[in-house]
């Protein structure tokens, strides 16, 4: 593995764990969600990227850009769609409301 | 290596989290488990050279966001 490679890695992992031991130290759903992001959004994309250098111009690293993809879009929605069930749940917001 | 810190340090937290308090607290737990497993998956592919753990790894970042949406509505509803 080459050095761009490691801190890659290095960063997407501590970008993951740390994000998982907020969520778990967090007080609150809404806080909770604050959490769910950067696992997606910031230690995903850094991991994919050590594994697509590692990888090279390949098939496998197309796979694995398209998971990367579905991963930072998926976290995005998930957080929205969270954080509207939860103020629906908690009667901040009507439960017919579209938005 | 990499995949194993990211199982231990990663994977534990969200798990606790699935396992207690309210069910939107659990439910953000299972999303975050399901962004772990899948990378873990990616990262496994890597370090054993197997290239199927990588479809796995698709499947299952597909699954996941399809459930948490389903899971997210069925919540509201109840």
């Amino acid at each position: 593995m080459t050095v761009l490679e490691i801190v890659l890695l290095v960063l997407g992992i501590a970008g993951v764990a740390l994000s998982c031991l907020g969520l778990l130290t967090a007080r609150d759903a809404y806080l909770r969600l604050h959490y769910l992001g950067p696992a997606s959004s910031l230690g995903t994309p850094l991991i994919i990227a050590a594994l697509v250098v590692h990888e090279g111009l390949s098939f496998s690293a197309v796979k694995l850009v398209l998971i990367g993809v579905l991963l930072i879009g998926s976290g995005a929605v998930t957080v929205a769609a969270f954080g509207r069930a939860t103020a629906q749940r908690d009667g901040l917001i009507d439960t017919d409301s579209p938005a | 290596m990499g995949a194993a810190v990211l199982l231990v340090v990663g994977m534990l937290p969200a798990v606790v989290v699935a396992g207690r308090g309210r069910v939107l607290d659990r439910l953000a737990g299972l999303a975050m488990a399901g962004v772990v497993a899948t990378l873990d998956m990616l990262l496994l592919s890597e370090g054993y050279q197997r290239s199927s753990y990588v479809d796995a790894g698709l499947v299952l970042a597909a699954l996941s966001l399809t459930g948490s949406l389903v899971f997210a509505r069925l919540v509201v509803r109840q």
